[in-house]
């Protein structure tokens, strides 16, 4: 029982770490990002060879991969992105893919098809209530909360999140302030995507690194982002951590069920609440 | 920062200008001009292309033909906030604050950058949007509509007569020499009409102004001049009292099956094309 808490707890972390950035981009700029997936990918790829680099420092190893991810972000937005602006919605599903795919075969130039396994960074357990759990993943859980109250703070207090939050309600109305909406929509993007890759950073030690591991998570976020409300920090919060719980109980009972579940539940919030875009 | 704000001839000028959207125009090929100081009302069935011809000024929509001037410059190409920055600026017919954020907040984005002194370090847009000069110049803004007591209140909160008075707050706290009101009364009680209608005289004259407005009534006494859209055309301009007989103008209001006489039109929030 515990164990399954304990799982889908974290689960649910690291998928809020992935989808706020994805709701974001959503939110503010309309646009269904498939490379947030190749991001995620390639945080635990530079994590990995970082390791090497640094002989198993995890927490150098994690900033490196983090902030590898601004290059790339800053790349994909200013080359691809920033052209779809104001296109039909498929273009961007379209354009996006494609730096996605790319990406992957990029990665398997690079590193190779084959998993890399990585090991537990901690490696210590901790006895909750009788059932010895991994360290790790309860600071994984920590900072998904840690995070949560970082952007709060941040969209809540600063010029800049006050500018964003305004942006995701009405974009032209912040243009008509003289403030020119469409640069803060880029850091916003650049922000989310070093969340993606430290959510791909962070999960790599509790399962296999993989070309296609951020393809197969994407789809999970999307769940997420569509079930919070797309551009909804908190709601992104809740539902990252209640399909994580039902990921986590669904494979308990019956695990080639867990995944499925979340589309089943994903389609019922979609058929109560549709989505107004 | 853009566009220099002396110059000879009209403060506002469009010369041929044409929105399209696929097939469909919607403003074509309008001519218009705004003298400084004036205050100039633009009235038009729904549909007419108003609030398309606003976009069309504020940049929020390109022209496919036809150019834009400001104070003498031309600003056809020009991004919407920077026609901002150099004092056009605007209401939107659905009134547009910002629902998600405190009642203060929407001053202060529109103060800071209006007024670029109180942006000051690095670390600024990083910083708290309560601090020191901001949010008092916030607050002063605020005042200025009445809402100060409100000022801590979430937007959402406010009344749509309300929200229509922090609009014009947040429009006035941009320093505008051009102010382009769409419907300002639309969708308001007549007790929030009468003290929107007070909002706009109070600044009457000390910068020029172009109101869309469906009441023609509340219209009458404050501008010098009307012009009359429809189907994307201004089809009449001039003084008010000539502009309302002129029998094109009574055709389209009354004989265009619009079932409406002119003083008595009801503003409609209704969404224009």
């Amino acid at each position: 029982m515990i164990s399954v808490v304990a799982y889908g707890l974290t689960v649910g972390a690291i998928l809020y770490i992935i989808s706020i950035g994805l709701s974001l981009t959503f939110g503010t700029m309309r646009i269904v990002n498939f490379a947030h997936a190749l991001i995620y990918t390639m945080g635990a790829y530079v994590l990995f060879t970082m390791l090497r680099v640094t002989g198993g420092n995890f927490v150098l190893a994690a900033i490196v991969g983090v902030a590898a991810a601004v290059p790339l972000a800053w790349a994909i937005e200013r080359f691809v992105i920033r052209r779809l602006y104001g296109q039909s919605i498929d273009y961007a599903i379209i354009g996006t893919y494609a730096v996605l795919l790319i990406g992957v075969d990029a990665t398997k130039w690079i590193w190779g098809a084959t998993p890399l396994p990585l090991s537990d960074p901690i490696g210590k357990y901790v006895n909750v209530l009788g059932v010895d759990l991994p360290v790790y993943r309860l600071v994984v859980i920590a900072l998904a909360v840690l995070i949560f109250a970082g952007l709060e703070l941040f969209f809540r207090r600063t010029v800049v999140g006050k500018i964003v939050v305004a942006g995701l309600e009405d974009k032209d109305a912040v243009r008509s302030l003289g403030i020119r909406v469409d640069s803060y929509f880029s850091l916003v993007f650049i922000l989310g995507s070093c969340l993606a890759a430290l959510g791909g950073i962070l999960y790599a030690p509790i399962t296999t690194i993989h070309p296609y591991m951020g393809t197969h998570v994407l789809l999970l976020s999307f769940a997420v982002v569509l079930v919070g409300g797309l551009g909804s920090m908190r709601g992104t919060l809740v539902a990252s951590f209640a399909l994580g719980m039902v990921m986590a109980v669904t494979g308990r009972v019956w695990g080639p069920a867990a995944e499925a579940m979340v589309f089943a539940v994903m389609a019922v919030v979609l058929v109560l609440k549709p989505i107004e875009v | 920062m853009g566009v220099a704000l002396r110059g000879a001839g009209p403060i506002l000028e469009t010369r041929g200008a044409t929105a399209r959207f696929g097939a469909f125009t919607a403003v074509d090929g309008a001519s218009y001009r705004l003298e400084e100081g004036e205050t100039a009302g633009i009235i038009g069935p729904n549909g007419a292309g108003k609030s398309t011809f606003f976009n069309l000024i504020t940049g929020l929509v390109l022209p496919a033909a036809g150019s834009i001037h400001l104070a003498g410059a031309d600003v056809t190409r020009l991004p919407p906030h920077r026609r901002v920055k150099s004092g056009l600026v605007r209401t939107f017919q659905l009134v547009s604050v910002f629902d998600a954020l405190p009642v203060l907040d929407n001053l202060t984005l529109a103060v800071i950058h209006a007024d670029p002194s109180l942006a000051s370090g690095p670390g600024f847009l990083l910083g708290s949007s309560r601090r020191g000069g901001l949010e008092e110049a916030g607050v002063a803004a605020l005042d200025r509509v009445g809402l100060s007591a409100k000022a801590n209140w979430l937007t959402s909160e406010l009344s749509y007569g309300d929200k229509r008075k922090l609009e014009i707050g947040i429009a006035l706290a941009l320093r505008p020499r051009v102010l382009l009101l769409d419907e300002p009364f639309a969708g308001l009680s007549d007790h929030e009409i009468a003290e929107v209608l007070r909002l706009v005289k109070a600044i009457q004259g000390s910068l020029s102004m172009v109101i869309i407005e469906h009441k023609i009534s509340h219209l009458l006494d404050m501008v010098s001049r009307l012009s009359v859209m429809h189907e994307g055309k201004i089809i009449a301009e001039g003084k008010p009292a000539t502009v309302l007989e002129d029998p094109t103008v009574r055709r389209v209001y009354w004989g265009g099956g619009q079932g409406r006489g002119l003083v008595e039109a009801r503003g409609t929030r209704k969404a224009e094309a």
